[in-house]
């Protein structure tokens, strides 16, 4: 059927072709053109009385949206028996598909598994209705409660930013009706550049402390309540200035008091920020986007750089730097060739940089993707390995440089080996690699080496968690799956929602927290020290490879294959149990949540 | 009239006397016409009943069409836009006629030549109409129909309709004098002609205008005083001190307040119907005490305006993914009542009184009828719930409707039926069946003991709860009634309808007192005012149009929606109104200004007020979050009450 345009009185009838399949499937062969033109002519009309009688029932059940149940009353109106059996609760998701210059709307029909039913016996019960007492406005004032919509949608945020002539005097914003005297003021002036104020109410003044020690402070389930509700709470974008602004200063003071705890801490409230789908995040993207990256690519983030684990800081921040180019990045602001080229700079210069930046700077790239690591990562591997070359091969280096050195081959060989693989066809020759890619050949040949004999299980890993859980970007499952053994680190699952990072500079050796129902697991194993580093990195490819066959020590083995396992079943699991058992729940939160 | 067509006409009814099976009064019939010759089968009664004899030349109409246009083309300014109300009427029934005699092809390339360049309001009953492309497809149509058998309404001055008439004797056109002379009705007025924007305010209807005639009658739009409850009963107040002893400061305060407050009640509006207009039950001891209650309330109420903003207090229901249909809270406010997709009714309450049923029968002969608190004594204290599901429609439950006492709660269904329930031993108490199709919405009077419905059907009808038929079936109609609603003071009652039409209706003689056109598409919400001489009303136009009940002027049109507007409620002080609706907001617009600007004019039947719009009565506006409004409600203290229901699937 073809579209039906605005001023088409006549709209579409049923073709004669129509109603010929139609007669065939109930048996009548050779239908006569003309009766198929009367035919298709008088249930063309019918059926158009019938949907019209339809949308009665619809506009007084208080719809917008035809349901079968509507055209079943239109036929019990017209004394015709309704057609049983096709009831849905949901509008049908049309579909539509086109081509050989057709168009055609039809319903997924999905195959229904009668095993699967008949192993099922329980069905699903209907959720209860609930009734949800809340204050829409008091005294002319809307709360900025979640069950409210935010005071400022995120189009008007926007608007306030680019225009701020736009921005509504306060006394509209706070919901105060105007006075006569406001009026007058208008009158008289030629024009008042509206100043854009951001008073904080004296509740918003609070909130904002709380939250604030709460995100900083030792106690980690208020951080985790805090950071929930930075992440979800609508209205917070009158506190937005003064947020960023806490959060650019205390970087500013934390780097150099390298108070690596505190770092982390801030960078977890960008986190929460950039999750919180109600802000308009733009307007300070200039102030937090430096912050981010001095925790990317600062000389030094902790007291003993040998000892604490501040290379997690450096992932952690280069996965949100990666997730603000993702988020924001547009055409006239151009955010991620600008940062791609803030790292690549720093890249040229690997000489002279210290060997954490670097760390960050790889880091910081790997995160932006696959061909950024390509274009940019790729040619430089020579001089990255003449770099650290000198800091492992060296005597008189020392521990912390070495570590560092270890750390940025076991980065360069993780990131760089599956590209290596694409990039290079086999056979794969040391000679070759050598030349290549300098000192740093070597390793890559061996990883990139035992990448092609593990193809089985590299390829089919990512499918078997794609099958499981759809969402799940492929880069997070592969974060999962290359984490290197023993290190530390933050497993993320970006799909998830409520999430809640846990890092701990503790001399913990693990720390698992689980919270309630929809939280994930966070392993945060501490750094094992530094003597078996390199023997590690060269394992970290053959973690990969070997997520379910042997070739680490008995406990590392171990743990690995409980926790990337569990994991990958994890993220789909948690889909699983929001699907199938808290929906309750999920409703609720639906309201509560997302707007 | 010729004798030919007397013939045919009689043929005609014998033919349906022979149908319905009525011999004797046939063959009366037959003796007194002296028709002894036996009826000849082609003559039918559709024929004789629609007005398409006309054999006029196909080729002719769309010639005649282009003529008149130019005609209103080419006419002066003044008169143009009131010589343009005819072109509608006239290209329909000229399709109509078209279509009646067969001449399909014709039909359809006149409605598509000219339907799209009639007005935007009229396209989608162009559209109802292009479906008809046969006439065995007329048979039974509503649309089609209403054009048959009615005449199009237009309201024209004498100098439009003279010119009109001249034109059209002047060219002899048989067709288009065929359908003025038929099928359009010219209420013709003495003055100067209307222009565009007045033509605009008030057309749009099924059927036309309305005829000045139809808003003649006088209409009783005061509120009658309240019966003086305090000597009637003042023992029982007595009683509710005595029970409030331990304040003893307390009664005598209220005292000296109270009798203010009655005593201005005691001015009687000239408007005011008089108490004895319409019959009432007495009331008992338990009413009274529920009034002074109410009062009291009353006198504790804020004032709203535009420097006093109300609170509103959101009802919202969670999932409930297309399964609600209706809400209603109690005058009280405190219980509300919501209608199921599923049939299903299902009561809350909404204060920490849990909806109690009654003891059984055996345990109810134990309870001392003597003493006063006899109805709290003979419910189970036990059976306390928080809300309570009531089974036995079998169709969408369409409307709800609290009696005043709270103690009865109407429901209306698709499935043709109104049922009563009983809130104190929550069963159904009885089933109305008196509509034979779906039942859009049901009232009940602010009195008590009556009720009104509405219906698919075409009608509105008044019931007593303790008859099981109608007293009063509302018909005039040309399209489903959608929404119902009575006068404050009982004595009418107004309905909304599909035809878009407002008609008020006199629930005493049963005849339409005010008929009101202006509404572009169906009619979702009606609202008095609290004064009685205001009507809103609003639906699927997205605007809010307030109707002067004193003449049944449109006197104000609030646009802002951008969605069908779903409720309309008054606060008590009657000095805001709220609409709210599927765009998920809430309007708060400025009612007590509207009034003073109408009461400052200078109106009566003739003089049509211009009609006021803008945004300068729109107060406030407030949104929820993807959850539209059903029901709103204002509690005797002028806090507001909303009820959305949350749309988890679009969002």
């Amino acid at each position: 059927m073809s579209k039906v345009g605005e001023s088409d009185l006549y709209g579409t009838n049923f073709s004669i072709e129509s109603m010929k399949v139609i007669a065939e499937s109930i048996g009548i062969g050779n239908l006569q053109d003309e009766a198929a033109k009367d035919l298709a002519e008088d249930i063309s009309f019918r059926l158009k009385h019938i949907i019209q009688d339809a949308a009665k029932f619809m506009n007084h059940a208080k719809r917008v949206k035809l349901l079968q149940s509507d055209v079943d009353s239109a036929l019990k109106v017209r004394n015709i028996e309704p057609q049983y059996g096709f009831h849905s609760k949901e509008p049908l998701p049309f579909r539509f598909a086109s081509g050989g210059g057709r168009e055609l709307h039809f319903i997924e029909e999905k195959e229904v598994d009668l095993g699967e039913l008949l192993t099922n016996l329980s069905p699903k019960a209907p959720l209860e209705v609930t009734l949800r007492p809340h204050w829409l406005f008091i005294d002319g004032i809307q709360p900025t409660i979640p069950e409210n919509p935010p005071p400022v949608a995120k189009n008007v945020q926007k608007l306030e930013s680019v225009d701020p002539i736009n921005k509504k005097p306060m006394k509209e914003t706070s919901g105060k009706p105007s006075t006569g005297k406001q009026k007058l003021k208008n009158v008289e002036t030629v024009q008042i550049k509206q100043l854009a104020t951001h008073e904080l109410s004296v509740e918003q003044q609070l909130y904002y402390k709380e939250i604030t020690e709460a995100c900083v402070g030792s106690d980690e389930a208020r951080r985790a309540e805090a950071l929930q509700s930075l992440s979800s709470d609508p209205g917070l974008h009158e506190m937005l200035p003064r947020m960023c602004t806490f959060i650019i200063e205390g970087v500013r003071v934390n780097v150099v008091q390298n108070n690596l705890a505190l770092l982390i801490y801030l960078m977890r409230m960008v986190k929460a920020l950039l999750d919180n789908q109600s802000l308009y995040l733009e307007k300070y993207l200039h102030e937090l986007i430096p912050s981010v990256t001095t925790c990317i690519v600062s000389k030094q983030l902790c007291m003993r750089p040998e000892l604490d684990n501040h290379w997690a800081l450096r992932d952690f921040a280069s996965r949100l730097m990666s997730q603000i180019c993702k988020n924001f990045n547009t055409s006239t602001n151009n955010i991620q060739t600008r940062i791609t080229r803030m790292f690549t700079n720093a890249l040229q210069q690997c000489d002279k940089i210290p060997l954490s930046s670097l760390y960050g700077a790889l880091q910081g790239l790997s995160e932006l993707g696959t061909e950024v690591t390509r274009i940019f990562i790729l040619p430089r591997l020579k001089s990255i390995g003449a770099r650290i070359e000198g800091q492992l091969e060296g005597n008189l280096i020392s521990n912390a440089d070495r570590t560092a050195a270890g750390h940025i081959k076991q980065l360069v060989i993780k990131i760089m080996a599956p590209i290596i693989k694409s990039v290079k066809n086999p056979p794969d020759n040391v000679e070759e690699y050598k030349q290549d890619y300098g000192y740093l050949g070597i390793s890559l040949h061996a990883a990139v080496v035992k990448a092609r004999t593990q193809l089985t299980p590299i390829t089919s890993l990512p499918t078997v968690s794609n099958v499981t859980n759809t969402t799940t970007p492929s880069s997070s499952v592969s974060q999962i799956i290359n984490r290197p053994l023993g290190s530390t680190g933050i497993i993320q699952q970006n799909n998830q929602p409520n999430r809640t990072i846990v890092m701990s500079t503790q001399q913990q050796q693990r720390i698992a927290v689980q919270q309630n129902s929809q939280q994930k697991v966070v392993f945060m194993p501490q750094r094992s020290q530094t003597t078996n580093v390199s023997s590690q990195g060269n394992s970290s490819n053959t973690t990969v490879v070997k997520l379910v066959s042997t070739g680490q020590t008995l406990n590392q083995n171990k743990f690995i294959q409980s926790t990337s396992q569990k994991l990958v079943v994890m993220s789909s699991n948690q889909s699983y149990l929001n699907q199938q058992q808290l929906q309750t729940q999920k409703s609720i939160d639906d309201f509560t949540d997302i707007d | 009239m010729s004798n030919g067509l007397d013939k045919n006409q009689l043929v005609a009814v014998l033919q349906v006397l022979k149908k319905y099976n009525l011999k004797s009064t046939e063959e009366q019939l037959r003796k007194e016409a002296s028709l002894t010759e036996d009826v000849n089968q082609d003559s039918d009664v559709s024929s004789v009943l629609t007005g398409y004899k006309s054999d006029g030349d196909p080729e002719t109409y769309e010639g005649s069409y282009i003529e008149l246009k130019q005609f209103v083309e080419n006419s002066l300014d003044i008169y143009k836009h009131e010589l343009g109300m005819i072109l509608y009427p006239v290209l329909v029934h000229m399709y109509l006629e078209l279509v009646y005699n067969g001449h399909t092809d014709k039909a359809i390339s006149l409605m598509e030549k000219f339907g799209p360049e009639q007005d935007s309001y009229y396209q989608d009953d162009l559209k109802k109409l292009a479906m008809v492309t046969r006439r065995d497809h007329m048979n039974g149509n509503e649309l089609t129909d209403t054009f048959k058998s009615n005449q199009f309404i237009i309201r024209m001055s004498r100098d439009t309709l003279s010119l009109l008439k001249r034109h059209v004797n002047d060219k002899k056109a048989s067709v288009l004098l065929n359908i003025v002379q038929e099928h359009l009705y010219f209420d013709m007025y003495e003055g100067v002609a209307r222009n565009k924007r007045q033509i605009e305010a008030t057309s749009g209807a099924v059927g036309g205008e309305a005829k000045r005639q139809d808003n003649k009658a006088k209409v009783y739009y005061g509120i009658p005083k309240a019966p003086d409850i305090q000597i009637l009963s003042a023992p029982v107040e007595d009683e509710e001190e005595a029970s409030e002893q331990d304040n003893p400061d307390k009664p005598k305060k209220k005292k000296s307040k109270k009798d203010p407050l009655l005593s201005k009640k005691t001015k009687s509006d000239p408007n005011a119907p008089p108490p004895d207009r319409i019959p009432v039950p007495d009331l008992k001891d338990n009413d009274k005490i529920e009034q002074l209650k109410a009062r009291r309330e009353a006198s504790k109420r804020t004032n709203l305006g535009p420097e006093n903003s109300p609170s509103c207090c959101c009802y919202t229901l969670l999932n409930s993914n297309y399964t609600i249909c209706c809400a209603e809270i109690t005058e009280d406010s405190s219980m509300l009542a919501v209608g199921f997709n599923d049939s299903i009714i299902k009561v809350f309450t909404l204060v920490p009184q849990k909806l109690k049923t009654m003891k059984s029968a055996d345990k109810l002969q134990e309870v001392n009828c003597d003493v006063e608190d006899v109805l709290v004594r003979m419910m189970d204290e036990r059976s306390g719930e928080s809300s309570r599901s009531l089974c036995g429609h079998s169709g969408p439950v369409y409307s709800v409707s609290f009696s005043p006492d709270r103690t009865l709660l109407l429901s209306c269904s698709e499935d043709t039926t109104i049922r009563l329930w009983s809130l104190q031993i929550w069963t159904c108490l009885v089933v109305y069946k008196g509509h034979m199709f779906p039942v859009w919405d049901v009232k009940f009077s602010p009195l008590g003991y009556y009720f009104a419905s509405s219906s698919y059907d075409r009608t509105a009808r008044l019931w007593a709860t303790d008859h099981f038929q109608p007293l009063r079936i509302f018909g005039g109609h040309f399209s489903d009634v959608d929404c119902i609603q009575f006068h404050p003071n009982s004595n009418y009652i107004a309905t909304g309808s599909s035809d878009r039409r407002v008609c008020l209706w006199d629930i005493t003689t049963g005849n339409h007192v005010r008929l009101m056109t202006g509404h572009k598409q169906p009619i979702q919400a009606l609202a008095f005012s609290v004064c009685g001489r205001f009507l809103a009303s609003a639906g699927t136009d997205c605007r809010v149009l307030i109707w002067d009940l004193s003449h049944g002027h449109l006197v104000a049109e609030l646009t802002g929606h951008e969605k069908t507007i779903l409720c309309l409620a008054f606060s008590r002080c009657g000095n805001i109104l709220v609409s709210g609706g599927l765009d998920c907001s809430l309007k708060l617009w400025n009612f007590t200004k509207l009034t003073e600007e109408i009461s400052s004019e200078d109106v009566n039947i003739s003089h049509n007020p211009d009609v006021k719009t803008g945004d300068e009565y729109l107060l406030r506006t407030f949104e929820t979050k993807h959850s539209p409004l059903i029901s709103l409600h204002f509690t005797r203290r002028n806090l507001m009450l909303a009820v959305a229901v949350f749309d988890a699937i679009s969002n």
